[in-house]
């Protein structure tokens, strides 16, 4: 009874449905459920990461952990996944099959080799089985398979663009993407890498190294396998700060096509991972957590959002908000004050306990009214108090010296 | 008999605490009677803390577990939340009641030695205990006197469907061993059967006689009152074998005691009697909901004019009511229909329409209603004599007996040590 939807675009020469893509992980690595991945709306897939015939792919169980609170379970999620056990020759018959029964989405596949002769035979064996775009996987924080174990390719400079160099030479007109880690020194060397080799894209980034946990009464690390456990790649709302982050360093620096990647959770997010320089975004957590149907979601909170703000395509809002990233030096020096918005305060003192105890005891607390009162002497406009505000009653009033024009600091959530 | 009200899982009591907002100088501290660390418990159930969850409360309070029960939480903390301004109140009693049924009582105790002098607490129950527990904790040697069960009204009444019975008794019994130095199993009616020997007393006797309802028929067999009922429910005993039974009253005894007879034979017909309407009700929400569920039916807007019988009850006349201006309670007073009498036959009729003090003490004065007549600080018209609990404020909660009871213990301390800061 509605409109149809069409978020419809161009990625990197491919026509994308909507900018919504499975990525490289274990939704995609079962032909079954990668099917239904597509068959419920998502504009296209990245199968996860296959290698050559003969590569041995130890998989470890339990790989899953999280973090989070009991409301909210999976803040973070993390896995000691490796690549898909299927290999190359599975993967070239998914891919024809998929793209048979799905002309219209995008069927990219992911791989990852240890020798140049490994990279292009992925790459040829693919080309042949009608691949529409090629990611490599240059970051899979556990067991890497690069060319110095234990390091992940993309934190080598020199070896992101050779081997970007020797798949683009393989690929020739399909587009390659390369999947890096924003755990290096300078993102922007490593992207600029990417560029020198000739790669078409960067998709920013993979999951992150970390640790999830530990038990506080037998002191084994999550997940625990018999009692031991590894690093884990850390996925989730916890990376998305991050990965916008890494997003914009390099769309500010780097002249490339960007996929987004890394902790965007719903539509939002993707709005955001697309205004700091994304061409589109691909989820992993999200559809493992709650399933594929979440894809409505995030459709129609994005059209809705494209319509009321006035754009016409997924790609009018790429980078809108690159041009207000500065460096902290840049930025201008407004005299700022904490301002309360009275009919809003609930009387919670959290302000106060903030500013007392970690700002600048700039705040008065009535305790006979229950409400705050900031002293424009002592206030410095941190912004503390309008962190833990529980409802959003404090906004920032910021002036320049010698100008009219007064500009409020808010944060919509 | 089963407990009707289930303890929070941990999934609930972690869901429910993640929504405090953990004021500073959290209303709901200062709305509890007892000023129990609300804000502070609830962070320790967010980080699993219950141990250190449990001293928090136990320091504040001497009968928790009860609390965690029977407290009317819509008339102390809940009321107070800085929630109800966004949404809907932490259920607070329930997330007390999630720690306490999770943990024992802290035997994590450091006393001072009881070198200070013997205090009388004439009654055990909530004033007493909370008294003397506090009076032992500035060193003195806290000696009460109770011939029932220590706990009072609690311990003794309150249904086991609410408050089981090993959990008051449990508690009552840790107050006494670690608190308190002596309990004389004797019943003191006069400051002169005190030695001289104590250097204060405190009265916490509460109320242990019941109002009377001036009708007809009130002397018929087959009309009961309604604490000597629940005495005897709650000493497991058998209650009298009745089919149709009327309670007369509208306050949580009222309630209570319909309760415990529908429990006890859910094929007795139960009818709560009432002059006024439903908002007038003084029972707390939580135990008419529950009387609801147990299946006792309430006949509002009913004045009892005489209970008919030969020998026995066999039925109660009322007049019909409707609603008129408020008294000074803020409730609407019923007025009287004319020519609107009508019988409701039964077999039995409760009356629980009130307690009154007994009046013992006759050096102490006292008010029209038999209530002690207490400073701010809680000291009789004679020296030394301190009173606390519903034989100050008439019937009243465990809540506000405690915080009576601690209050009377600081300014018993005060006034012995001369005002000194205890």
């Amino acid at each position: 009874m509605y409109k149809k939807i069409d978020l419809s675009m161009e990625f990197l020469g491919i026509r994308l449905e909507n900018p919504f893509i499975l990525s490289a992980a274990p939704p995609t690595d079962e032909f079954d459920i990668a099917y239904n991945g597509l068959k419920a709306g998502w504009g296209g897939i990245i199968l996860k990461t296959t290698s050559v015939e003969g590569n041995s792919v130890p998989l470890k169980y339990p790989m899953m952990s999280s973090f989070g609170s009991m409301s909210r379970k999976v803040i973070g999620l993390g896995n000691i996944d490796l690549i898909s056990g299927y290999q190359i020759d599975e993967i070239e018959k998914r891919v024809k099959t998929l793209k048979e029964v799905f002309p219209e989405k995008m069927i990219g596949a992911s791989i990852m080799g240890t020798k140049k002769e490994d990279w292009q035979t992925l790459v040829w064996r693919l080309k042949k089985a009608g691949v529409d775009l090629i990611e490599c996987s240059f970051s899979c924080p556990q067991g890497s398979m690069g060319e110095e174990a234990g390091r992940m390719l993309a934190q080598s400079i020199e070896a992101t663009e050779k081997v970007a160099r020797w798949v683009k030479e393989a690929a020739e007109d399909i587009p390659v993407l390369i999947k890096i880690t924003p755990q290096v020194t300078d993102i922007v060397e490593v992207a600029k890498a990417v560029k020198r080799g000739g790669a078409d894209g960067i998709t920013a980034s993979n999951t992150i190294p970390s640790l999830l946990g530990i038990d506080i009464n037998t002191f084994e690390p999550y997940p625990s396998l018999f009692g031991k456990g590894a690093y884990s790649g850390l996925s989730g709302p916890a990376i998305k700060p991050i990965t916008l982050r890494t997003i914009a360093e390099i769309a500010k620096n780097v002249d490339i096509t960007i996929s987004g990647n890394g902790g965007a959770f719903n539509w939002r997010d993707a709005v955001e991972f697309m205004a700091v320089g994304a061409s589109n975004v691909q989820f992993c957590t999200l559809p493992m957590h709650y399933g594929f149907r979440t894809i409505e979601d995030l459709k129609r909170g994005f059209a809705h959002y494209l319509s009321d703000m006035g754009f016409n395509s997924p790609l009018d809002i790429v980078g809108k908000a690159l041009p207000n990233i500065k460096s902290q030096d840049e930025l201008p020096s407004p005299k700022t004050l904490a301002e309360l918005v009275e009919e809003k305060c609930v009387g919670c003192g959290l302000c106060y306990s903030a500013c007392f105890d970690g700002g600048h005891m700039a705040i008065d607390w009535d305790s006979e009214k229950r409400v705050p009162h900031f002293d424009e002497e002592k206030c410095v406009g941190c912004a503390m108090c309008m962190q833990i505000c529980p409802v959003d009653a404090i906004k920032m009033k910021e002036k320049i010296e010698g100008s009219n024009s007064v500009y409020y600091f808010v944060e919509k959530r | 008999m089963e407990e009707i009200e289930k303890t929070f899982s941990k999934e609930q009591a972690a869901i429910e605490a993640e929504r405090c907002l953990y004021c500073y100088d959290a209303p709901c501290e200062t709305a509890c009677p007892a000023h129990v660390p609300i804000a502070e418990f609830i962070q320790s159930i967010r980080t699993d803390n219950l141990k250190g969850a449990r001293e928090i409360i136990q320091e504040a309070h001497p009968l928790i577990e009860t609390c965690g029960r029977i407290c009317p939480e819509e008339s102390f903390c809940q009321s107070a939340c800085t929630r109800i301004k966004m949404d809907t109140p932490i259920k607070i009693r329930e997330l007390h009641r999630y720690i306490t049924d999770n943990t024992d009582p802290s035997e994590n105790l450091e006393l001072v030695p009881a070198t200070k002098g013997k205090i009388a607490i004439v009654g055990g129950g909530p004033a007493g205990l909370a008294c003397a527990r506090e009076l032992r904790r500035f060193g003195y040697q806290p000696v009460v006197f109770e011939k029932k069960q220590l706990g009072g009204v609690p311990a003794n009444e309150i249904s086991a469907t609410r408050l089981p019975e090993e959990i008051e008794k449990k508690e009552a019994r840790f107050v006494h061993h670690n608190f308190v130095s002596e309990v004389k199993d004797t019943t003191i009616k006069s400051l002169e059967e005190l030695d001289k020997e104590y250097s204060a007393i405190f009265i916490s006797t509460g109320l242990s006689g019941e109002l009377n309802l001036d009708i007809p028929g009130n002397n018929l067999d087959g009309v009961y009152y309604s604490r000597e009922l629940l005495k005897r429910a709650k000493s497991g005993a058998k209650l009298p074998h009745f089919k149709r039974v009327g309670v007369i009253g509208g306050g949580n005894v009222a309630v209570e005691v319909a309760s415990v007879l529908k429990i006890e034979d859910p094929l007795r017909d139960v009818e709560v009697i009432y002059r006024r309407g439903t908002k007038e009700l003084k029972a707390f929400k939580k135990e008419i909901e529950e009387a609801i569920e147990v299946g006792v039916t309430f006949q509002f807007l009913a004045i009892p004019k005489k209970i008919e019988g030969d020998k026995r009850v066999e039925g109660l006349v009322v007049t019909r009511a409707h609603l008129g201006e408020k008294d000074p309670s803020g409730r609407r007073n019923p007025v009287p229909i004319p020519n609107s009498d009508f019988v409701i036959p039964l077999d039995a009729v409760v009356i629980a329409i009130g307690q009154k003090a007994d009046v013992y003490f006759p050096k102490v004065e006292r008010d029209a209603k038999g209530l002690v007549k207490v400073s701010d600080g809680l000291m009789a018209n004679v020296k030394g004599v301190f009173a606390g609990g519903d034989i100050v404020r008439g019937a009243s909660t465990v809540v506000e007996c405690v915080a009576d009871g601690k209050k009377a213990a600081q300014n018993i301390a005060k006034y012995l040590e001369g005002g000194k800061n205890v």
